[in-house]
C-alpha cells in the first residue's frame, strides 16, 4: 500500500505540475495587453506600459519567467492578485473565499447523498411504478431546464413567498440565507444520485446472487440494504472524496446568483482579468485536489469493497 | 409623446413574465461603457467661497417624510471595486466607493456646483496660473475603528501629489492631468521613471526635489498653493478628480509602495464621510458615517450604507420587491412587466440624466480581419456626404427605447459635450451655445430634433455618386462590435441595425454585427477592426475642453482620435491617401479652432463660445454622430435631485452625502416634482 501510494503522489505531483505549466505557458501567450484594464490601456502610454510590464518581470525571457514560477512554487510563494483584489497576496484572497465555498458545498453533498441515494432506492423498490416515475420526471426536468432558469424559479419563490434571504449573507440570518444557494447545489445533484443508484441497484437486481438470496428466503428489505444498496453503492462512493475535495472550488453559477463570496468565479474572473499570479495557484490547487480526490475514491471504494484491491496483479487500476 | 402609461399599457400585451425570472441580461445602464467619473458645473468664476457650500441641501423641493437611516444600496458584480488607493485606481467601480471615505479640497452639490470640502475657500489669481486654497484646521484622519490617528494639513496634499507623481508608486496612474497642468510635474515624473525603480520607490514624499520642481506650495499648514503651468481658468474643478485627493504622509511613510498599494478597508485611514467597516468581496460593502469626519455639521449621512453585490439588475428587481435593497435600475424587458394597476406601477421613477455623452464614432482607417486596409468602409467614412447622410437621416428613436422605453426622445443627444458641464456667466448652457449653430428643429415630442429626410437623402445621393466614382460598393458594411454572450448588448445592436435599415436604406448601409470575447481594445480597436464605435464620454475636469481636446489630431493625449478614428495614421509625411485629403483638412480646421478657444483664458464666455464654434464645426461636418443619453427607469426610495450631480469628476450618484429619502418608495408624480423644480 505504501508504495502505491507513493507511486500514486508522484504521478500526481507531475501531472499537477504539467497542468500548472501549461497553464502558464498558455497565460504568457495571450498579448501583454491583457494585463492592463481598460481604463488603463486608455491612459498609459506604450513606455507607460513596458515601465509595468518590466517591472512586472513579464517582460523577461520566457524561460527566465518559468524558472522564476518553478522556484516561487518551491518555496511556496503564490504571489499576489493585481486586478481581483490588488496587492492582497493569493493565498490571503483564496483563503477568505475557499471557506465559504466548502462550507455550502458540503452541507449540499451532505443532503444530496442522503435524498438522492433514497430517492434511487425509492425508484428501484417502486420500479415502473408512480414513485419510480415522479423522481425521473424530476430528473429529467432539472436536466432539461437550463440552470438560470431554475435557479430563478427558487429565487424567486423563495424570496417573494417564503421569506428567505435572496442573497448570502455572513453577517445577519447565515443559516437561513443559505438556504436557497444550496437548495439549487442539490437540485441538480440529487437528481444525479437518483439516477445512479437507481441504476446501479438495478443492475445488481438482475444478478444471480439475488435470485439465489430470494430462494434462500431473505426479505426483500434485508436483500436491498445487506446486498444490493452496498454492491450498488461502491461505483458512487468512489467519487464522493473527489466531489468534496471539489466543494472549495464553488460553484460559478450559484454564487454569482446569490452573491455568495465563494470561490466559484475566481478562476474565470481570474482569466479574464489577467491576474496571473491568482490563475496559476487556483490552477495548481484543483489540478491537486483532483489528483487527490481520485486516490481517495480508490482507497474508499476498496474499504467498502474489499474484493478490490490496489496493489494486486497487474498493478490495479 | 408616448407616455407611460402607452407604453405599458401596450407592453403588457406582450406578457412578458420571465423577464421578472432573470432571463434577460444586465440593464442598460449597467452595461454601458463608459470611460471615466465626472460631470459639469457651472464652476469656473476664478474665486469662490464657502457660502456656496449651503446651496446642496436647497436643491430638492419636498422634504423626507421617513427618511432612511441605514441604506442598502447595490452594485452588479461586474462593478465590484478592487483596489483601495484612490490614486491608483483609474475605475469608477473603485473611485465611487473610495469617494466616500476620503474627502478632497472640493466636492459637487446637486446642482453640480462646486462647494468647499477640506478647503474653506480658494482663489485663483489674475491669469488663473496660481491658485490658492485655504484649508479647514479641523480634519482628521481615522483608522476603521474610528480611532483619531493624525491631523490633515496642506503637507497631506503634497504627499498626494507626489505619490501620483512618482512612477515608481504609482505606475503613471491618473498622471496625465497633473504632468499637464502643473509646472514642474512632467520633469519629475519623468525623473523618477528614469530612475532605478527600488530607489524612486523609497524616495520620501517630502523629497527636496519634489518640493522644488513642481508647483505645489503649502504656505501655511492650512494654505496650499498650485502654479500652472499655463493659465488654467478650471482648475479648481480639476480638484474633484483622484489625482488631487490627499494622502496622509504617516501612513505612506509607515511601509513600502508595495505595501501602500495593497492597502485595504482595515488598513487605510479616513477623512472622508463614511468608514468602511466591512468588504466582503462580491457580496457586500458596509459604510458606517465616520463621527470624525469634518462636514457633520453642514451635512446629512446615513448612519451606515449597505452595498451588496448581485449578479445582474434583474437579480437586484427581485431583492427590491422582497425589501431587501432601496432602489433598483429596470432593464427594458421588467418595466414592461409592471403594467397599470400592479403594486409598483405608480413608483416608477425616471432617473436623472447620468454624466455621460455617447456617440457613434467612425474609424477613419478601418481593416479587415487579415490585417489589410479595408478601403471601401474608409473612402465611405472619409466623404462628408455619406456622414451627413447619417446625421441628418439616421432616425434613432427605437434604439433610444432601448434605454428609455417610455421617454424615448429624452435620450436624444446633438452635441458632443454633456449638457450641463459649464455655463456663460448669464446662466446659458454650454450645450445652447452649440444648438445655436445647429439647425435643429424644436422638439416635438414625436422626432429627433436634427432629423432632416429631404437633406439626408440629398446627401445620400451625392453620397453614393462621388463614392461609386471612387470604386466604392454598395450596400457599405459597418463592422460595429458588441460583447459576445451579452444578450442585452446582442438586442440593442439589432435595433440599431433596423434604425440604420429603415432611415438610410438596405442599398446603401448594413450593419454588420461582430463580437469580442473580453476585451473591446485588444480584439477589436488595436487591430482597428471596427467601422463604427459607440461609445461615451464623461469630463474629468469642468471644461469644455475637456471633449473636445479628445477629438483633436496629432495629440498623444486625444483618447478619440488616438484609439477611435485613428485619424492621426494620416499625419505625417505622405501617410495620407488621395481620398481623405479632405477630411484630414477638417480635422486639422476643426483642431485649430479647439487650441484657438483653448487659449482664452482672460474671458470664460468668450472661451465657451470660442469652443462652441468647434464643436459646431465638428458636428457640420459629421466628424461624430451624437448618439444619447442614458436616462432609465428605476424604483427607488432614494431622490436623484438631492444627489451630488458632478458632470466631472469623481463625485456622482454614489456619494451618499445630503440624500433624501423616503422609507415608503418615491412615487412618479415625486419624481416629476423633483424634476420640474431641478430644471
Amino acid at each position: 500500500m505504501a508504495k502505491y501510494t507513493l507511486k500514486r503522489v508522484a504521478q500526481g505531483l507531475i501531472t499537477v505540475l504539467i497542468v500548472a505549466t501549461i497553464v502558464f505557458l498558455l497565460m504568457r501567450m495571450l498579448p501583454t495587453d491583457y494585463y492592463f484594464s481598460e481604463e488603463q490601456l486608455m491612459k498609459l502610454t506604450e513606455e507607460q506600459k513596458n515601465d509595468q510590464l518590466r517591472a512586472a518581470g513579464l517582460l523577461d525571457p520566457i524561460i527566465v519567467q518559468l524558472a522564476r514560477f518553478y522556484r516561487n512554487i518551491l518555496t511556496l510563494n503564490f504571489g499576489t492578485s493585481r486586478r481581483i483584489q490588488s496587492g492582497v497576496s493569493v493565498v490571503k484572497l483564496i483563503g477568505t473565499k475557499f471557506a465559504v465555498s466548502m462550507r455550502l458545498g458540503a452541507i449540499s453533498l451532505c443532503i444530496s447523498v442522503v435524498v438522492g441515494v433514497l430517492l434511487g432506492i425509492l425508484q428501484t423498490v417502486q420500479k415502473d411504478h408512480l414513485g419510480d416515475h415522479i423522481v425521473t420526471a424530476y430528473t429529467i426536468f432539472v436536466n432539461a431546464v437550463p440552470h438560470l432558469v431554475s435557479y430563478s424559479l427558487v429565487l424567486v419563490f423563495g424570496a417573494l413567498v417564503l421569506g428567505f434571504p435572496a442573497t448570502y449573507s455572513s453577517r445577519n440570518n447565515t443559516a437561513l440565507s443559505c438556504v436557497l444557494p444550496v437548495t439549487c447545489l442539490c437540485l441538480t445533484s440529487i437528481a444525479g444520485y437518483a439516477l445512479w443508484t437507481r441504476r446501479y441497484m438495478v443492475d445488481e437486481l438482475n444478478k444471480d446472487y439475488i435470485r439465489l438470496a430470494k430462494v434462500k428466503g431473505l426479505s426483500n428489505s434485508q436483500i436491498m440494504t445487506r446486498h444490493v444498496l452496498r454492491n450498488a453503492f461502491v461505483p458512487l462512493a468512489q467519487y464522493l472524496p473527489q466531489s468534496f475535495l471539489l466543494t472549495i472550488s464553488g460553484s460559478l453559477l450559484v454564487e454569482r446568483f446569490f452573491s455568495v463570496p465563494g470561490m466559484g468565479p475566481l478562476l474565470t474572473d481570474a482569466i479574464s482579468r489577467y491576474d496571473l499570479d491568482v490563475v496559476q495557484t487556483l490552477v495548481i490547487l484543483y489540478a491537486s485536489l483532483g489528483v487527490l480526490g481520485v486516490f481517495l475514491g480508490d482507497v474508499l471504494m476498496m474499504l467498502i469493497d474489499p474484493r478490490i484491491t490496489l496493489t494486486g496483479k497487474g498493478d490495479t487500476r | 409623446m408616448i407616455t407611460r402609461r402607452d407604453f405599458l399599457k401596450t407592453a403588457a400585451i406582450g406578457g412578458t413574465g420571465l423577464a421578472a425570472m432573470g432571463l434577460v441580461g444586465c440593464s442598460s445602464s449597467d452595461s454601458s461603457s463608459s470611460t471615466t467619473e465626472s460631470t459639469s458645473s457651472e464652476s469656473s468664476s476664478t474665486e469662490s467661497t464657502s457660502s456656496e457650500s449651503s446651496s446642496s441641501e436647497e436643491t430638492t423641493t419636498s422634504a423626507s417624510t421617513n427618511p432612511i437611516t441605514d441604506y442598502v444600496d447595490y452594485q452588479t458584480t461586474a462593478n465590484e471595486m478592487e483596489e483601495f488607493v484612490i490614486h491608483h485606481s483609474q475605475q469608477a467601480k473603485d473611485l465611487q466607493v473610495l469617494v466616500n471615505m476620503i474627502s478632497s479640497l472640493v466636492a459637487s452639490d446637486s446642482n453640480g456646483n462646486l462647494v468647499s470640502s477640506i478647503a474653506e475657500t480658494w482663489e485663483a489669481n489674475d491669469d488663473a496660473t496660481v491658485w490658492t486654497f485655504h484649508l479647514r484646521d479641523d480634519v482628521t484622519w481615522v483608522d476603521v475603528n474610528g480611532n483619531e490617528m493624525a491631523q490633515l494639513t496642506a503637507w497631506d496634499f503634497v504627499a498626494g501629489l507626489e505619490w501620483v507623481l512618482n512612477a515608481a508608486k504609482n505606475g503613471a496612474a491618473n498622471v496625465s492631468m497633473p504632468e499637464e497642468m502643473l509646472e514642474g510635474a512632467e520633469e519629475y515624473y519623468n525623473l523618477t521613471a528614469e530612475m532605478d525603480t527600488t530607489e524612486a520607490a523609497a524616495l520620501a514624499w517630502n523629497n527636496d526635489t519634489f518640493l522644488d520642481t513642481v508647483g505645489i506650495t503649502v504656505e501655511d499648514d492650512y494654505t496650499l498653493v498650485y502654479t500652472m503651468k499655463a493659465s488654467k481658468p478650471y482648475f479648481d474643478t480639476v480638484c474633484t478628480y483622484a489625482c488631487m485627493f490627499p494622502i496622509a504622509p504617516d501612513l505612506v511613510s509607515s511601509m513600502t509602495a508595495e505595501e501602500y498599494l495593497a492597502i485595504g478597508n482595515t488598513t487605510m485611514w479616513y477623512c472622508g464621510p463614511y468608514i468602511m467597516t466591512e468588504y466582503i468581496q462580491g457580496n457586500e460593502k458596509i459604510l458606517e458615517a465616520n463621527s470624525s469626519w469634518f462636514g457633520l455639521d453642514t451635512n446629512t449621512t446615513f448612519n451606515s450604507v449597505t452595498i451588496k453585490m448581485v449578479d445582474s439588475a434583474d437579480v437586484a428587481w427581485t431583492l427590491y420587491q422582497a425589501g431587501e435593497i432601496d432602489r433598483c435600475t429596470l432593464s427594458e424587458s421588467i418595466l414592461a412587466t409592471i403594467t397599470e394597476g400592479t403594486e409598483y406601477y405608480d413608483y416608477l421613477c425616471e432617473s436623472r440624466p447620468a454624466k455621460y455623452s455617447y456617440q457613434f464614432y467612425f474609424n477613419y482607417h478601418r481593416h479587415d480581419d487579415d490585417g489589410n486596409p479595408d478601403d471601401n468602409w474608409n473612402k465611405a467614412a472619409a466623404n462628408e456626404a455619406f456622414r451627413l447622410s447619417w446625421y441628418y437621416g439616421l432616425d434613432l428613436i427605437n434604439y433610444y427605447k432601448r434605454t428609455n422605453a417610455v421617454n424615448p426622445l429624452k435620450c436624444e443627444n446633438n452635441f458632443f459635450t454633456m449638457k450641463g458641464l459649464v455655463s456663460t456667466s448669464d446662466g446659458k448652457d454650454y450645450t445652447d451655445l452649440v444648438a445655436e449653430g445647429l439647425d435643429l428643429k424644436d422638439y416635438d415630442g414625436e422626432n429627433m430634433r436634427r432629423l432632416n429626410p429631404e437633406l439626408a437623402e440629398q446627401y445620400k445621393e451625392e453620397a453614393i455618386e462621388e463614392l461609386t466614382a471612387q470604386g466604392v460598393t454598395f450596400p457599405v458594411e459597418i463592422n460595429y462590435f458588441i460583447p459576445a454572450g451579452n444578450q442585452t448588448s446582442l438586442d440593442s445592436a439589432n435595433v440599431l441595425a433596423d434604425c440604420f435599415s429603415a432611415s438610410l436604406g438596405d442599398d446603401y448601409v448594413t450593419l454588420n454585427i461582430g463580437t469580442y470575447v473580453s476585451s473591446m481594445n485588444q480584439e477589436v480597436r488595436n487591430l482597428k477592426r471596427g467601422g463604427m464605435y459607440g461609445s461615451g464620454w464623461g469630463a474629468d475636469y469642468g471644461d469644455p475642453v475637456n471633449f473636445l481636446s479628445q477629438y483633436v489630431v496629432e495629440s498623444d493625449n486625444a483618447y478619440y482620435s488616438e484609439y477611435y478614428t485613428l485619424i492621426n495614421d494620416f499625419y505625417g509625411e505622405d501617410a495620407a491617401e488621395p481620398y481623405n485629403q479632405e477630411l484630414i483638412d477638417t480635422f486639422s480646421e476643426f483642431s485649430e479652432m479647439v487650441w484657438e478657444a483653448d487659449a482664452i483664458s482672460d474671458d470664460l464666455d468668450a472661451r465657451y463660445q470660442g469652443f462652441a464654434e468647434a464643436e459646431i464645426f465638428m458636428l457640420k461636418h459629421g466628424l461624430t454622430i451624437p448618439s444619447y443619453y442614458d436616462i432609465t427607469w428605476q424604483l427607488t426610495k432614494s431622490n436623484d435631485y438631492s444627489k451630488a450631480n458632478s458632470l466631472y469628476g469623481i463625485y456622482g450618484n454614489y456619494y451618499y452625502v445630503n440624500w433624501e429619502t423616503n422609507t415608503d418608495g418615491y412615487t412618479t408624480a415625486d419624481y416629476a416634482e423633483f424634476e420640474a423644480a431641478a430644471n
